[in-house]
């Protein structure tokens, strides 16, 4: 049996030393937090997610080419993700409690924590014959946490399964733990945003966060780092200010304003349009294809308001 | 010997939270499984968050179920709008709804065989999240295993690039806001085919040199597999990707233990029995259209959070090899290695459908009928399609111009169902019964018959009627309570 060693694994991922797009001081950093040994591990968490928030991860792209290939051999040690990781039952949970007991880690939680039930209609893991509740799990490992990363809106704030009378009794982290955690939200959150968080972590670079837990670098800069907006519809290319074109009254009329049919661009903070699909600064984003903005990465998402009403925030 | 049980949790590389429990047992010599219990162990509570809504917001919400297969959401929440509104979108409409469809099932595809299931075959490299890994048989030359390693990492750029694809339509994958009620936003461009085109071509080439070669050897190196995980035999597609002329490019039909041809769909023979589901069993046996979601646990015999759908009373098993042997292009088996190779040479006509698809793209012309919302010419309906893992359905009940009740059965629902009233065990459960087991506290045989099934957990999880209140206290027996259960 060939067990492919980390060097040969190296061999089949484009080579690269610009692997997170960071510039030379901050990829310093990373290297050497990366030889330390005792460089926080990761270990993601699913709670009543839809797994999309992973899905995105494994869409990250840098304007040089690198993949999630790269970030998952070169930048991170994730010890534990239910959906990436080899292991499974017992083997599984036995390293996720050894990082545990170590104190040295960075947690990450994709999904709102369900309380109602004793918050037993989620159940991440067995142990011992028991059933450790997606609550139970998050509390007991925010305690120990180095930081907190919730990947994407309903880890940050509820999100969709929190809305309306849901049963469930979703809160977010930090409502739960009581403890700081970054917010990277997004519906799912932006694979760009959510590594360069991890990073900024594990080369213990420190971040500023609004008054949601978001970090500011990501929702009032652009790409290159200078200072931009924050309100999506400020910097739209299709912003009337800027284009002197009428609003769009239907949908299909490309390149008009999407308010009156519902966009929450006007009211929701974020740097969407620098890139979702694709290469920064060349992909795509939602109202590229003349989709009003639902607001995914405000707290309020996705609110009682329909979608397709003009939204007065 | 005595039976041994053992349980799986969590099952991982699968979307969502599942546990397996299997009894393993020798019988006739061979150490094998006797009795599987799969159990979903989430609970989202999606449709009431549906109740009361504008139903335009159905196919951004139903998306959230899952960021795995969020378009099938989308497509069949827009087809039942369609069906809501009356509307008649444009052929444009059909073609990027089906493109951008497309692009997250090859995705899906991909993503399945490389990094959900090829860890159950082959060793990654030694450091997480590969470690620590599985104990596998010693069953790979070294030359096989690296060419399956390659395509493994080829295909985590494969699988970002048809998210790239789907995206120049789509806007944003996962979740993309595309799919709308009479239509879809995009207009198709000259530039934006050719994006698409490229990267369909890069695709393709990956499916046709890649994939499908992998998933023979795999066959080759397994072939035992094509003997494990069979399953009740009987075969169900709701049909997907409209072909304009009432169809589907694959076919809406079901076979029977076998039929060489496929016999109808009729919708009203749909029900949901949770005799063995954490609901109230005043609710038992119910049609999706009039179906209802009590929550009740503890209860006696219940073990799971999905119900148990079955037609006409049958377990039917669903996915691409039902839909490739529905459509009569597989008619090789049922198994677990037959559902590999189902699946990409699925994928492989999908992609040539795709180029077709966008040869017949318009350009610079909307793809929306518009409609007035206040009218409502359908107050109860239906959208059927098919997400990569199987068959999908949304019924609603319009309350005035908001949504009065939504129901969603999600295809794993119908392939880890718990047993039904009869007692017959789900599509994956029988499947799992038979299977050999060389290690009851190492069964990756177990994990290797899961997988074939893709469960998505996060789409499974039932959902609530609106405006019932939730009875559940606690919610899982203790497992003493569940060391008794019999051998098969």
């Amino acid at each position: 049996m060939t067990t492919i060693s980390r060097r040969s694994f190296l061999r089949y991922c484009t080579a690269s030393a610009a692997v997170l797009g960071l510039d030379p001081l901050r990829l310093g950093l990373l290297n050497d937090a990366m030889a330390n040994p005792s460089a926080p591990s990761v270990i993601w968490l699913h709670g009543s997610s839809c797994t999309g928030c992973s899905v995105s991860l494994l869409n990250r792209i840098t304007a040089t080419g690198d993949t999630i290939a790269q970030v998952l051999v070169n930048d991170i040690n994730l010890i534990f993700h239910a959906t990436l990781m080899a292991s499974a039952g017992d083997p599984a949970v036995a390293e996720l409690l050894r990082v545990r007991k170590s104190g040295n880690f960075v947690l990450v939680c994709e999904g709102g924590v369900p309380t109602a039930f004793g918050g037993r209609c989620c159940i991440t893991y067995g142990f011992g014959g028991g059933e450790i509740t997606y609550m139970q799990a998050v509390q007991e490992l925010a305690a120990k946490a180095a930081a907190i990363v919730c990947a994407g809106t309903c880890a940050s704030f509820g999100g969709i399964p929190r809305s309306g009378s849901n049963p469930t009794g979703v809160v977010s982290v930090r409502e739960l733990t009581g403890r700081p955690t970054i917010n990277i939200s997004g519906c799912p959150a932006n694979p760009d945003w959510m590594v360069w968080a991890i990073v900024q972590l594990l080369t213990g670079t420190p971040v500023t966060l609004d008054a949601n837990g978001r970090p500011v670098d990501l929702y009032a800069k652009d790409l290159a780092g200078a200072a931009a907006p924050e309100l999506i519809h400020d910097k739209c290319p299709r912003n009337p200010a800027l284009t002197g074109a009428p609003l769009a009254a239907g949908f299909g009329e490309d390149g008009h304003c999407l308010e009156l049919l519902g966009c929450r661009g006007p009211h929701t903070r974020a740097r969407c349009e620098a890139c979702w699909n694709g290469v920064p600064g060349q992909g795509t984003w939602c109202i590229g294809v003349n989709a009003p903005c639902h607001g995914c990465t405000e707290p309020g998402f996705p609110g009682p308001q329909p979608f397709y009403e003009p939204f007065s925030g | 010997m005595p039976v041994i049980t053992a349980a799986i949790d969590p099952v991982t590389r699968i979307e969502g939270h599942l546990k397996v429990e299997v009894d393993v047992d020798t019988v006739d010599g061979v150490q094998q499984v006797v009795d599987a219990r799969s159990v979903g162990t989430l609970f989202r509570g999606f449709e009431i968050v549906l109740q009361g809504r504008d139903p335009r917001d159905a196919p951004i919400i139903t998306s959230r179920i899952c960021g795995v297969c969020p378009t099938a959401h989308s497509m069949a929440a827009a087809l039942l709008l369609d069906s809501v509104y009356g509307t008649n979108p444009p052929e444009a409409s059909r073609l990027l709804r089906n493109l951008v469809h497309g692009a997250c099932f090859l995705e899906s595809d991909i993503l399945h065989f490389y990094l959900l299931c090829l860890p159950d075959y082959i060793r990654g490299p030694s450091m997480a999240p590969w470690l620590p890994g599985l104990e596998l048989g010693r069953r790979l030359d070294p030359a096989a295993e690296s060419r399956l390693v390659a395509g493994y990492l080829k295909a985590i750029d494969l699988r970002r690039k048809c998210h790239e694809m789907g995206a120049i339509y789509g806007g944003k994958l996962p979740h993309t806001p595309g799919f709308i009620a009479g239509g879809f936003t995009a207009v198709s461009s000259s530039a934006n085919k050719t994006a698409f085109g490229s990267l369909l071509a890069e695709i393709l080439e990956f499916i046709e040199r890649t994939y499908i070669p992998d998933v023979e050897l795999l066959g080759s190196l397994y072939g035992e597999y094509f003997r494990i995980g069979r399953g009740p035999g009987n075969l169900l597609s709701f049909g997907v990707f409209e072909d304009g002329a009432g169809g589907h490019l694959l076919a809406r039909g079901r076979t029977v233990n076998g039929t060489a041809s496929p016999l109808p769909v009729d919708v009203a023979q749909i029900t949901e029995q949770v005799t063995h589901s954490w609901y109230d069993d005043a609710t038992n046996d119910l049609a999706p259209a009039g179906g209802s979601t009590v929550p009740l646990s503890p209860k006696p015999d219940a073990y799971s959070w999905l119900k148990a759908p079955r037609y006409g009373g049958a377990v039917y098993e669903c996915g691409p090899l039902s839909r490739m042997a529905v459509a009569g292009h597989y008619r090789r088996g049922i198994s677990v290695m037959d559902r590999h190779l189902a699946r990409a040479h699925e994928a492989l006509r999908i992609a040539q459908a795709m180029q077709g698809w966008l040869t017949a793209l318009p350009t610079g012309t909307g793809a929306f009928d518009p409609f007035d919302p206040g009218m409502i010419a359908n107050v109860d309906t239906l959208g059927l399609t098919e997400a990569p893992r199987g068959a999908l359905g949304h019924w609603i009940h319009m309350d005035g111009t908001a949504i009065g009740r939504y129901q969603v059965i999600t295809p794993t629902c119908w392939n880890c169902s718990p047993r039904d009233t009869a007692g017959q065990p789900g599509a994956m459960e029988a499947a799992l019964i038979g299977t050999p087991v060389a290690r009851a506290d190492h069964p990756v045989e177990v994990l290797r018959v899961v997988h074939s099934f893709d469960p998505c957990l996060d789409c499974a999880t039932h959902v609530m009627r609106p405006g019932e209140e939730a009875r559940v206290i606690p919610l899982w027996r203790p497992p003493a309570a569940r060391a008794g259960r019999g051998r098969a």
